[in-house]
């Protein structure tokens, strides 16, 4: 079926994309405006990308952002291989209770979740700022690594693991070679995904970041209150390049995979016992 | 025209630079059981698709029931199609499936019922109505689909390859069921298939496409004993081809053939052929006739490379120092010739058909 | 399985429960002590004018912003699903990539967008919508959070209605044609019902999270019109009313349990092909 049969459909589904687009080419087309109050287009320039690098509050707060990510991404990490790990040979009844608490953790109202946290960090004294944020993004975001991780699980083989054992490997020689191998990609992915999720978060952020330096998004939050300027602008261009990257670059890793699956399994064993 | 069930006239079809159907003319009567066959890529799905009106013929004119459909919408014609893959609805269950295009023709909720009853009776499906096309099997999936087109009384009932995704007794089956079908409903069946003996054994007649042209038109005892293409004697049958070229004509569609490496036979063929013309000699299989033993001077020898045995008869393969590779069948009768007996050939001329190389 | 362990139980049941336990509480407004003791008076709250009109607006909110979705989702999920291989998958990206891109910059780029003076403001009086000395007067209004919401989470509701598209038989719809169907009748009877698994798994995580949403209406509200979110965010972050915001939020929760037992009952009666 061709867009000549489907004039109609064609034209709106060209308007939704438009629609998805167009935010996007605002923001990049107003990170060159040299009207800094962006009132009106008055010819481009590069300068507002080197003000937003030099800016220090930018700056120290990419620089929490990044340490955020990093640490809630391993975090989200452990949490989901060990939990999935445990998920595989886990009875029924516990499973399906596990797979409760990750479809909760996505479909609660991230707002809930945070004043929940929030309220039970200040009734144990637990310090709110950088470690208290890292432990609300993992929590939200192991529940997406570990649907990654687990979608993994389902399809490895236990002939693989079998077969390592029947060679001779010990169980925690058939987990690193085999088990931990073959997952690989999808920690990898499982692993970005979570850091991008990080990268991006607002509301977990805010509620828990305390008196400490605050995530780059809460302080293009607190910059937009003000006023909408190119520097923003810039910023968004580069925090927009960033996610796009990384997200590629976790689902290249997952599709690639997926395609080089059987034959690098195969591989994999063969070598299982050479190296 | 009026007794036509439908009616292609000079009909091309192009899909950018390839020709998929070319300047094909072709009328079927009403209630005929009408096949095309040709290998893939031939013409036959795409001229199918467009008697159904999916696709739009880049040139010519197609008449239904003696009605221009040549711009008309699939959804306007009075023709349907049982789809190879059936294309049954996932969502809906046997009996809203045959109903579903009685209710777009929003046809009386009474008359829905009974018509739908006893197409579903007609396909012997009764007692699976509310089951899900899932949960049927291939057999049953294509009777729903069947019942699907036929209850709404169509021109023209498109079949495409139904049978090509089951298993091979089940196909036989099904002919046997389709056949019956055919002569209990009347309508008229457009039918495509790959499979020349499919066709051959339920078509009234079969058209054999190739390469967007269409090749010959007849019954098939016609197309099988006198075809008039070296294309069509080739693909409706194990044949053996012998080249030569015309001796001289002897009379209408009568001529000589000189055979290399045999001399000069007598033979039928289609009319028009010219002295000295390239032409192939075609004898079926059973056309062949095995004499054990050496063969008589100026005979045609050859020696059994392999017999196979295939039930009711034997595939016999020779190979004739004059002829190169043969095909025979053999009876089963108590003494089949075996490997590496010599065999003396030859073939009743009354039979052998020669066509254009 | 140990950090999992207290990652899943004691980070998120458990402030959870404590909510659910503190909504019940009452706080003592000279001391900010929280005192224990069932009272339902967190919940009777919400009848005053102030909180009802904020509830009602989210509900009209989310509702809005779903059934938006659902319709722009299934005319491209629907237009995607049809076209051939190397088509989809760049459609696809065209979809996923600006849904890649920071949450924030996307939603406050619609400020940009929407503002008087702005492009869709000069666009209107372009083509004669507003007359000239006026204005769109778009922006921090309750169409303009209902935009971003619908800008944010569009692509959730494509992606599992294309999903349930994708491996639809393409023969389906002609079968649907040659038995009569015209174009619209072929999406009633038959794009709509096979998209049903994706169309309710969509307005699972659209409607959802929309109740709920707290940035957006800061961003594109102008702090005039504001959600359940941002009152249960201003309870907990400057009134230090934490019964009450705890009471709203176990009122969101539940809200939403309820919503979701409904559209899951939905999906498991829809077909899944």
């Amino acid at each position: 079926m061709n867009i000549r049969r489907h004039p109609i459909s064609a034209l709106l589904s060209a308007v939704v994309i438009a629609f998805l687009w167009l935010p996007l080419v605002a923001v990049i087309i107003g990170s060159f405006d040299s009207n800094s109050l962006l009132t009106g287009w008055s010819g481009a320039t590069g300068h507002w990308y080197s003000q937003a690098l030099s800016d220090h509050n930018v700056r120290s707060g990419f620089e929490t952002t990044l340490i955020i990510a990093v640490l809630s991404a391993l975090l989200s990490l452990v949490v989901a291989v060990s939990g999935g790990l445990w998920w595989r040979s886990a009875p029924a009844r516990a499973r399906a209770f596990y797979d409760g608490l990750v479809f909760a953790r996505i479909v609660v109202p991230e707002v809930v979740f945070a004043s929940a946290l929030f309220f039970l960090f200040l009734k144990v004294h637990f310090a709110l700022g950088l470690p208290a944020i890292v432990v609300g993004h993992a929590v939200l975001n192991s529940a997406y690594s570990t649907l990654i991780i687990q979608a993994r699980l389902m399809g490895l083989d236990p002939a693989l693991e079998e077969a390592a054992a029947d060679l001779g490997a010990t169980p925690w020689r058939t987990f690193r070679r085999v088990t931990l191998i073959t997952l690989m990609p999808a920690i990898i992915a499982a692993g970005l995904l979570a850091f991008t999720f990080s990268l991006d978060d607002v509301v977990t952020s805010f509620f828990l970041q305390g008196t400490s330096q605050s995530p780059l998004p809460i302080v293009l939050l607190g910059m937009i209150r003000f006023r909408i300027t190119p520097e923003i602008n810039a910023v968004g261009v580069f925090v927009m390049f960033l996610t796009v990257g990384l997200m590629s670059l976790a689902v290249t890793t997952l599709t690639t995979v997926g395609r080089l699956g059987r034959a690098g399994r195969r591989n994999r064993m063969l070598s299982l016992y050479q190296g | 025209m009026s007794d036509a069930a439908f009616h292609l006239v000079d009909v091309s079809k192009r899909f950018g630079d390839i020709e998929a159907v070319r300047e094909l003319d072709l009328e079927v009567p009403q209630g005929e059981f009408f096949s095309i066959i040709g290998p893939s890529g031939c013409g036959k799905t795409t001229t199918l698709r467009m008697l159904a009106g999916f696709e739009d013929p880049t040139t010519g004119t197609i008449f239904v029931g003696g009605r221009d459909v040549t711009n008309v919408r699939p959804y306007h014609r009075s023709v349907n199609t049982v789809f190879q893959s059936y294309a049954l609805f996932p969502h809906l269950d046997v009996w809203e499936n045959v109903a579903f295009g009685l209710r777009e023709a929003r046809r009386p909720r009474e008359e829905i019922r009974t018509r739908v009853t006893e197409t579903i009776a007609l396909v012997r499906l009764e007692g699976r109505e509310h089951a899900r096309p899932s949960q049927l099997s291939g057999g049953q999936q294509q009777r729903v689909a069947l019942a699907r087109a036929l209850v709404n009384r169509p021109d023209v009932l498109l079949l495409d390859e139904p049978l090509g995704a089951l298993d091979l007794k089940l196909r036989a089956e099904l002919q046997n069921q389709l056949k019956d079908l055919h002569r209990a409903v009347g309508v008229t069946f457009c039918y495509v298939t790959h499979d020349q003996g499919e066709a051959f054994s339920m078509s009234d007649r079969v058209a054999v496409m190739n390469g967007g042209v269409l090749e010959q038109v007849g019954h098939p005892e016609e197309v099988y004993r006198r075809p008039q293409t070296a294309f069509v004697a080739d693909f409706v049958g194990a044949s053996n081809r012998l080249p030569g070229r015309i001796g001289e004509v002897t009379g209408a569609g009568r001529y000589t053939v000189v055979i290399d490496g045999v001399g000069e036979r007598p033979a039928s063929g289609p009319d028009g052929l010219v002295a000295g013309a390239q032409t192939v000699l075609v004898i079926r299989p059973e056309e062949l006739r095995l004499t054990p033993g050496a063969a008589a001077a100026g005979g045609i020898a050859a020696h059994v490379v392999d017999v196979a045995f295939l039930g009711a008869q034997r595939t016999v393969r020779l190979d004739s120092p004059h002829l190169g590779a043969l095909v025979a069948t053999a009876g089963a009768g108590t003494d089949p010739p075996r490997s590496g007996d010599q065999v003396a050939v030859d073939w009743d001329d009354r039979h052998s058909w020669t066509v254009p190389s | 399985m140990l950090p999992t362990g207290i990652v899943t139980l004691a980070c998120f049941l458990a402030p959870l429960a404590l909510i659910l336990v503190y909504s019940f509480g009452s706080e003592n407004l000279v001391s900010f002590n929280v005192n224990f003791g069932w009272t339902t008076a967190n919940y009777t709250a919400f009848g005053s004018s102030l909180y009802l009109d904020t509830l009602l607006r989210s509900v009209a909110l989310s509702v809005g912003t779903t059934l938006a979705c659902a319709v722009l989702g299934l005319t491209l999920a629907y237009f995607i699903s049809r076209q051939g291989l190397r088509t989809q998958r760049l459609l696809l990206a065209a979809v996923i990539i600006p849904f890649w891109t920071s949450f924030i910059v996307r939603t406050y780029s619609w400020v940009d967008i929407l503002q008087n003076d702005g492009p869709l403001d000069r666009l209107a009086h372009a083509i004669g919508l507003v007359g000239s000395g006026s204005h769109i007067d778009l922006l921090y209004t309750p169409a303009s959070i209902g935009i971003g919401m619908v800008y944010s989470y569009l692509p959730l509701m494509i992606l599992p209605i294309y999903v349930s598209l994708e491996r639809i038989d393409p023969a389906i719809y002609n079968a649907g044609a040659d038995l009569g169907a015209t174009p619209w009748r072929q999406f009633r009877r038959i794009v709509l019902p096979l998209a049903k698994p994706g169309l309710i798994a969509g307005s699972i995580i659209v409607g959802v999270p929309a109740m709920g949403e707290f940035v957006i209406p800061e961003i594109l509200g102008g702090g005039k019109t504001l959600m359940v979110g941002n009152i249960i965010a201003n309870q907990f972050q400057e009134t230090g009313n934490y019964p009450f915001g705890s009471a709203l939020a176990v009122a969101l929760m539940v809200a939403m349990i309820v919503v979701l037992f409904i559209l899951r009952r939905a999906q498991s009666s829809a077909v899944v092909v």
